[in-house]
C-alpha cells in the first residue's frame, strides 16, 4: 500500500512496474535446424522428424551460405546458438561451419540439442570445445526411456553409455537433460529422480508431452493437462524437497518452478523466453529451419510442420519482415488482457500466443480457457503455497532454488 | 600505508595541478617532467615551474596527478596511476554529524573545484574517480559542473560520489538523467528504518525524511545508487527490517553495502559503545543479506575480513579497503583468500586484528 504523500513509495512502485516489463534487445539468440532427419522415432516427436535416410531435409549449400552471411551481419557482441533438429549431429560439418564463423564474437555459446544416440570422434571434437554445451532427453530409467524413445535394448544401452561417458569426460555442468513425461503413464518419481542424480544432473525440467508434431495424433490427450498431471507435478516437487532436506549437500530442482520463483522474487533477473512479458517475436531470437524458412519460435516451426498454421515470417535468404510477425506481436503482453489484469499473478506471468495457436488454432480465447493460463495459475498457486509454508524443509529448498546463501525465516510478508 | 601527502618545494606562487612524467615523450603543457632524482625524491619541471618532491622515489610517481601547494610546501597525490581507488576531497563541511564519522567535518570550506577539475581532466585512462567530503553536494552546482565537464570531455572516466543524499530536489531529476550520469554512482548512507534512530545516528533532525525524498528523486532520474549501512550496536538489530525496506522501497539501488566500522575519527573514541562484533554473532547480518538477496538486491559486505564471515556468506565479503589504507595481520600471509579480502584499516588496533584472524 502506498500512503498519501509517500513520494518514495510511489516512485518505488513505478520502478517496480517498469522492472517487470521485459526489455528486449537486439538479435542475439538463434535456433538453427541444420537437418530434420533423425535416427530415432519417438511417438511424441514434437517436430515431426523425418527418417535418417531421407533426401532434401538438410540445409542446402545456399541455405548454409545465407546462415553464415546472417552471422556476419549480426550486431551483437554476445551470441547464443542452439542447434535443433532432427538430430543435428547427423551433420557435424554444418555445426562446425557455423561455429567457425562465430570466432569474431566477444562471447558465444553453442548448445547442441541431441539424442546422444551416436557419437564418433568428429562429434566428440565438437563437444570438447569449452563453448559448446549439450542438451539431451532423458525420460527416466532405462525402461521408461526405452518405451518412450529408443525402443530396443541395444539402442537404449548405446544412449546411456554415451551419456555416461560424456558426464564422466566433462562433468555435469556441460550437459543438461530434460524428460518428456507421458502423463497417462508417468514414471515412478524416485526412479526418474535417480536417473538424473546418478549422472550428477541436479536440475530436472519436468515437462508433459508437448502437443505438437506427432504427439497431436499419437498422444491426443496431451492437448490439455488435467489434475492428474498437476498432482504428479506437485508430488515430484515435494519429493525433491524431501530429498534436499535429507541430503543437505545436494540441491535438486525442478527447473521451471525455479524460474517461476525467480520471476516472483527477482524481477528483471530471469529472462526465460517462455515466461517473459511482453514477449515480442522475431526481435532478439529466431529459428532457421532445415529449408531456410525463418520462424519466430521453435513451436511456430512445429506448428507449420504439422500443417496447423504457417507462422513462417520469411527465409534466411530473403529476410524475415513478413506481415505475420506484426499480427503475432499484437498479442504478446498480458498487461492489458482483461483476465490477466484481474489476476494476482499477472506481474510474474507471461503470454505465449504460439502455445494458444497450437492447442486451439486461435489466439483470442479468454485467457482462463487456455491451457497456458491454467498451467500457470496452478504453478503460481503451488509456488505461493510453498512460499508461505512454515515447513523448514520447504524453506530450505526455496532458499537454494532462489540461489541465496542462507534460509530466511520468512519468504513472504503476511499482511496481518 | 601509502602516504598521500609528501613534502615539496615549488617556485610557483599559487597552487596548481600537474601530471608527473619521467620522460617527455609526448609533451603536454600540463605535465611536469623529471629532470633529476634519486631514491629520496625527484625534481620535476613543467609549465608552472619547478617542484622538488621529497620522501618518495620518483619512479613511484609516474603518471600521477598531483596538487602542488607551494605555500604549504607539499604535494597532494590526487590520482595515483597504479591505484584503483583515488578519492578527491571536495569540501570538509558537512550538514550531518554522524556518530561514527571517519573524517569529522570542519566549519570552513576551501574551494578547490577548479584545481580538482583540472586533475580529473588529466586522469589516467579509464579511471573511476571517487569524490568525498564532508558533504560534496553542499556545493552541488560546482560538483555537478565539474563532473559534467569531465565526463563530456573524457568518455573513459567515471565517478563515485559519497553523499548524504540530503540535497537533491525535483529540479535535479532531468539533469541527473542525462547520459553522462550513467558514469556516476552515488554512495549514500542509510542506517535504520526508524526515522528517529537514523536521525540520531547522523546527528540531524529530519535527515531520514529528507533522505527518502532525495532517493526518490535519484530513482526517478535513473541514477545509480550504492546504498551504504555501517553496522553498529545501535542499528544491528534493525538490519533485517532495513533489508525488507530496501527490498520494497529501494530495489532500484545498484548495490547495498553493509559496512563494518572504521577505527578512526569519531568511532575511535566511541569504539566500545559502537562496535558490533559480527564474528561473535552474525545472525542479524545473515538475515539481512538473505532478505536482500532474495529480492534481487545486490547486497555485499565491506570491511569484513573474510575469515570472520561464515562460509556461506564469504563470497559477499569483498576487498573493500583501499590499498593505501589497508593492512593485514601477520598470520594473514598464510591465508589463501588474502587477495580477495578486505583486510583491516591501517588504523585498526594491531592486537585486535591479531586475535581476530583465522587464516583460511
Amino acid at each position: 500500500m502506498i500512503e498519501e504523500g509517500d513520494l518514495l513509495g510511489a516512485t518505488a512502485h513505478t520502478r517496480g512496474v517498469a522492472d517487470r516489463i521485459a526489455s528486449v534487445g537486439m538479435l542475439d539468440y538463434l535456433i538453427l535446424v541444420p537437418t530434420l532427419r533423425c535416427n530415432l522415432s519417438c511417438s511424441y516427436c514434437q517436430v515431426s522428424r523425418v527418417a535418417e535416410t531421407r533426401q532434401g531435409f538438410d540445409w542446402s549449400e545456399e541455405t548454409l551460405a545465407a546462415v553464415l552471411t546472417m552471422l556476419d551481419r549480426l550486431e551483437t557482441p554476445r551470441l547464443k546458438i542452439e542447434f535443433q533438429g532432427g538430430e543435428p549431429t547427423l551433420r557435424p560439418d554444418l555445426i562446425r561451419a557455423v561455429i567457425e564463423r562465430c570466432a569474431r564474437f566477444e562471447q558465444v555459446e553453442f548448445v547442441v540439442c541431441t539424442n546422444l544416440q551416436h557419437i564418433d570422434d568428429e562429434i566428440i571434437a565438437i563437444f570438447d570445445r569449452p563453448d559448446v554445451f549439450i542438451s539431451t532427453s532423458l525420460d527416466g530409467d532405462a525402461a521408461t526411456h526405452s518405451r518412450n524413445r529408443t525402443g530396443t535394448f541395444e539402442v537404449t544401452n548405446a544412449f546411456f553409455a554415451n551419456l555416461r561417458s560424456l558426464t564422466d569426460r566433462h562433468g555435469p555442468r556441460k550437459i543438461s537433460a530434460l524428460p518428456t513425461i507421458d502423463p497417462t503413464s508417468p514414471p515412478e518419481i524416485d526412479d526418474l529422480i535417480d536417473a538424473y542424480v546418478t549422472l550428477g544432473l541436479d536440475s530436472i525440467f519436468l515437462r508433459p508431452i508437448n502437443y505438437q508434431g506427432f504427439a497431436r495424433k499419437r498422444h491426443a490427450t496431451s492437448r490439455e493437462q488435467d489434475d492428474g498431471w498437476r498432482g504428479y507435478y506437485e508430488r515430484f516437487v515435494r519429493r525433491l524437497i524431501e530429498r534436499n532436506w535429507s541430503d543437505r549437500g545436494r540441491v535438486l530442482e525442478e527447473t521451471y518452478l525455479s524460474i517461476a520463483l525467480r520471476r516472483i522474487f527477482q524481477p528483471g533477473l530471469e529472462r526465460h523466453v517462455d515466461l517473459r512479458n511482453p514477449n515480442p517475436m522475431r526481435v532478439d531470437y529466431i529459428v532457421v529451419d532445415h529449408d531456410g524458412t525463418v520462424y519466430p519460435t521453435d513451436e511456430a516451426r512445429m506448428l507449420a510442420r504439422s500443417g496447423v498454421v504457417d507462422l513462417a515470417i520469411g527465409s534466411v535468404t530473403d529476410g524475415w519482415n513478413g506481415p505475420a510477425r506484426e499480427l503475432l506481436n499484437t498479442g504478446v503482453t498480458n498487461q492489458f488482457d482483461p483476465d490477466c489484469m484481474r489476476c494476482a499473478f499477472q506481474p510474474f506471468c507471461g503470454r505465449d500466443v504460439v502455445d494458444d495457436l497450437a492447442r486451439y488454432g486461435r489466439m483470442d480465447l479468454p485467457r482462463r480457457e487456455t491451457d497456458f493460463c491454467r498451467r500457470h495459475l496452478h504453478l503460481f498457486d503451488f509456488a505461493f503455497e510453498l512460499i508461505y509454508s512454515d515447513d523448514e524443509a520447504v524453506r530450505h529448498s526455496l532458499g537454494r532454488w532462489l540461489r541465496i546463501p542462507g534460509t530466511p525465516s520468512v519468504f513472504g510478508e503476511r499482511l496481518s | 600505508m601509502i602516504e598521500l601527502i609528501r613534502p615539496a618545494t615549488a617556485d610557483a606562487e599559487r597552487p596548481y595541478v600537474t601530471r608527473l612524467r619521467s620522460t617527455a615523450s609526448a609533451f603536454d603543457p600540463h605535465d611536469a617532467v623529471l629532470i633529476d632524482g634519486d631514491a629520496e625524491g625527484g625534481l620535476f619541471s613543467g609549465a608552472f615551474g619547478i617542484v622538488a618532491i621529497e620522501g618518495i622515489p620518483p619512479g613511484q610517481l609516474e603518471g600521477e596527478v598531483v596538487l602542488v601547494d607551494p605555500a604549504r610546501r607539499r604535494i597532494e597525490r590526487l590520482l595515483r596511476a597504479d591505484s584503483t581507488t583515488n578519492t578527491l576531497l571536495v569540501t570538509e563541511r558537512c550538514d550531518q554529524l554522524c556518530v561514527m564519522c571517519s573524517q569529522p567535518p570542519k566549519k570552513t570550506h576551501v574551494d578547490r573545484f577548479d584545481l580538482l577539475e583540472r586533475a580529473c581532466l588529466l586522469a589516467p585512462e579509464g579511471m573511476l574517480i571517487g569524490i568525498s567530503g564532508g558533504e560534496p553536494t553542499l556545493y552541488k552546482e560546482r560538483l555537478l559542473t565539474l563532473m559534467e565537464r569531465t565526463l563530456s570531455t573524457r568518455a573513459d572516466l567515471s565517478f563515485h560520489v559519497l553523499t548524504n543524499g540530503q540535497h537533491f530536489t525535483a529540479a535535479d531529476i532531468q539533469r541527473l538523467g542525462a547520459p553522462e550520469y550513467r558514469r556516476v554512482s552515488w554512495g549514500i548512507p542509510l542506517y535504520s528504518t526508524e526515522p528517529a534512530l537514523h536521525d540520531l545516528l547522523v546527528g540531524k533532525d529530519g535527515a531520514f525524511a529528507q533522505l527518502e525524498e532525495g532517493l526518490s528523486h535519484l530513482a526517478m532520474a535513473g541514477a545509480r545508487v550504492e546504498l551504504r549501512t555501517v553496522v553498529m550496536n545501535d542499528n544491528v538489530g534493525g538490519l533485517p527490517a532495513l533489508a525488507g525496506y530496501v527490498s520494497s522501497r529501494l530495489r532500484f539501488v545498484e548495490a547495498w553495502s553493509i559496512m563494518q566500522l572504521e577505527h578512526v575519527g569519531f568511532a575511535k573514541n566511541r569504539w566500545p559503545a559502537l562496535f558490533f562484533d559480527h564474528s561473535e554473532r552474525f545472525g542479524p547480518i545473515a538475515e539481512a543479506l538473505d532478505r536482500a538477496l532474495l529480492h534481487g538486491v545486490r547486497a555485499q559486505l565491506f570491511n569484513f575480513p573474510r575469515c570472520t564471515v561464515p562460509a556461506a556468506y564469504r563470497s559477499l565479503a569483498i576487498a573493500s579497503i583501499s590499498d593505501w589504507k589497508r593492512k593485514f595481520a601477520p598470520a594473514c600471509s598464510d591465508c589463501r583468500e588474502q587477495t580477495k579480502c578486505s583486510g583491516f584499516f591501517e588504523w585498526h588496533p594491531d592486537e585486535e586484528a591479531r586475535v581476530t584472524v583465522r587464516p583460511l
